[in-house]
């Protein structure tokens, strides 16, 4: 910034820039407050529901939602609320270290086979066409009967069988920029390839990975809760949001006991949702070339603004 | 490629530190590790890994799959016990889905901001905020216990047998996949029935006077059709992958339950036969979506450009 103060006209920086275009991002900023409440919601889980996730209270167990349990108690007495809160931490946790994994390994993949291209970025292509046939969720079953259940190994899982779709986005980008004339010119000047990708080419494929990082965090945490669900997430002694939703295996809890899941399954919707508009804000800001990429999606566009976003 | 995923499959099930041998043995045979070894010795389990592979792949190839290790019983028989019901599930999802996408994404892109788009836009966010088990969830607690309209889960009812009295059953778990999987594939119809709006034979077709109906029929919907079916075809793996949890929820006995139970007992010949006949199944279903499209789009045959 004090260099380009230097030259006489200020000018803020590109991140500034990014930064209040997002602010005046109406999806943008709706996402970034509800995914903020909930982070919030989560951290004071106790203090704010009034209740200790793990503790059991027959006498009080399978109550409506009522003034004493907001979201009313489980079957073991345990006040739903500060379960749900609870749930968030986990749900949140894997959903991010996931989704920051799988996108890592994905940009180093992309990238190095992007540049390089020849026989690493055939093999590599190969083996993410390879994975990609399988459903994920039949890959992460195959992968949890190899590993066993867990948190770690959930994340672990969810990395590994999803980091295809941002190798393949970073690849493309990466073959477009390395015909570019600064790339040219660095390899000139006889820079290492290492730093050419990472130092020089990475940071402008930086917005697409960022916006593929947020929407996989909901893909994930949606995954974790299917997994959950199944009884092969995480351990049913954790709460997350998939473990509390897999009380409705029971017919019982479906039919009368409706607030055990529309509670912790709605929390994932809202989530889901906060961290879409959070996407399509960082799209709309990072990447205009997104916006105008289809002939579609700029006529609607012109037809009715912001109403017939693409999404 | 089907050789690279049955080796995939193979030595990824032999990585697990869990010894198959366990669960087939009786404890009190176990404490004998003669009788260990000889079980090892009749099952293969001593030869050298890719030998075991060769074998495996010979015997699939002959449609010898193999004995499940939970419970003994041949894994063909098994799998045509549970693959109707699965197929039967899939296939109408698929079937009612795309239709579904195709009439109202057409509509939405016809009549924008009309009721065929607003539905479809609901329908977009439902698809991708709600997890599908939710909607299945959801749909059973309204429809099966609250209204009472329709059975709760199961394929069938003790004595019936009949397609009506099967019916019923089907509406549930059919109605949930296909909202799951009808969402994201409106949005991409109603693109791209809107980009092909706007291309210059539709407007030749209209200056012609060709009646608007027919322009959207034979002008518009063919051609918008080809990106719709690749969609179609990443979208599979979802759909089976969707109707695992969806069987769970309705207590379909199928592949997906299946599956499930097999993971939980480690049972990997059941999962690598089932995981193998389910990425051939997506390779086939991949490779018909190539010639249907050329059908659909004559320079896709011809090797020309495609638009």
């Amino acid at each position: 910034m004090i260099k380009k103060k230097s030259v006489g006209e200020k000018q803020p920086s590109t991140l500034r820039i990014f930064g209040r275009n997002f602010l005046h991002n109406v999806p943008g900023m709706t996402g970034l407050l509800i995914i903020g409440v909930m982070i919030v919601g989560a951290i004071f889980a106790i203090p704010l529901s009034g209740h200790n996730p793990d503790y059991i209270d027959p006498i009080n167990s399978r109550l409506a939602p009522g003034w004493g349990h907001l979201m009313g108690t489980d079957q073991l007495g345990r006040d739903m609320l500060s379960r749900v809160l609870y749930g968030a931490r986990q749900s949140i946790y894997i959903g991010v270290l996931a989704s920051l994994l799988a996108n890592l390994i994905g940009t180093v993949l992309g990238a190095v086979a992007g540049y390089l291209g020849g026989k690493f970025d055939t093999i590599v292509l190969r083996i993410s066409e390879l994975v990609m046939t399988f459903p994920q969720l039949i890959l992460v079953l195959i992968a949890v009967s190899l590993l066993g259940q867990g948190i770690n190994n959930v994340i672990l899982i969810f990395s590994l069988t999803g980091w295809m779709t941002t190798f393949r986005l970073v690849r493309g980008e990466f073959f477009s920029l390395r015909e570019e004339a600064f790339v040219e010119a660095d390899r000139a000047f006889g820079f290492s390839k290492s730093r050419i990708i990472f130092r020089h080419l990475l940071p402008n494929t930086l917005s697409p990975i960022v916006v593929a990082f947020t929407v996989n965090i909901a893909i994930y945490i949606i995954a974790e809760a299917g997994l959950s669900f199944l009884g092969l997430g995480v351990p049913i002694t954790t709460p997350t949001w998939g473990n509390l939703l897999a009380a409705a295996q029971s017919p019982v809890v479906v039919n009368e006991y409706w607030w055990l899941w529309v509670f912790p399954a709605l929390s994932i919707v809202i989530f889901v949702l906060g961290v879409n508009f959070i996407g399509d804000g960082l799209r709309d800001v990072l990447d205009p070339r997104q916006r105008t990429a289809s002939v579609g999606s700029t006529f609607k566009q012109s037809l009715f603004g912001k109403f017939g976003r693409k999404r | 490629m089907a050789f690279a995923i049955s080796a995939l499959i193979f030595f990824a099930s032999r990585l697990s530190p869990i010894d198959p041998i366990n669960a087939l043995i009786s404890p009190d045979a176990a404490a004998d590790p003669a009788n260990l070894e000889r079980l090892r010795q009749e099952l293969g389990l001593n030869d050298h890994i890719v030998i075991q592979y060769l074998h495996w792949l010979k015997e699939l190839a002959v449609g010898n799959f193999g004995y499940s290790i939970q419970s003994g019983q041949k894994i063909s028989e098994i799998l045509a016990l549970r693959m109707p019901a699965t197929l039967e599930l899939v296939l109408s999802a698929l079937i009612l889905s795309t239709v579904l996408a195709l009439t109202l994404g057409l509509l939405a892109g016809a009549h924008r901001g009309g009721i065929a788009d607003k539905i479809s836009r609901v329908l977009a966010v439902i698809g991708i905020a709600v997890p599908d088990f939710f909607i299945g969830l959801a749909l059973l607690n309204i429809f099966a216990y609250h209204l009472g309209w329709l059975p709760t889960g199961q394929r069938l009812s003790p004595g019936q047998i009949t397609f009506w009295d099967r019916l019923p059953h089907l509406i549930l778990p059919v109605a949930t996949l296909t909202i799951a999987m009808v969402a994201v594939l409106i949005r991409y119809t109603r693109n791209s029935v809107l980009d092909t709006l706007n291309r210059d034979f539709v407007k030749t077709a209209r200056s012609k006077g060709v009646p608007e109906w027919k322009v959207l029929y034979s002008h518009v919907f063919r051609n918008s059709l080809g990106p719709v079916m690749v969609i179609l075809a990443f979208r599979l793996p979802l759909l089976v992958g969707g109707s695992i949890l969806v069987e769970t929820v309705f207590q379909w006995p199928g592949i997906g339950s299946t599956v499930i139970a097999a993971v939980s007992a480690s049972d990997f010949p059941v999962i690598m036969v089932i995981s193998m006949i389910i990425a051939m199944v997506i390779l086939v279903s991949s490779f018909l979506v190539d010639i249907v499209k050329s059908i659909l789009d004559p320079r896709v045959r011809l090797g020309g450009g495609a638009s």
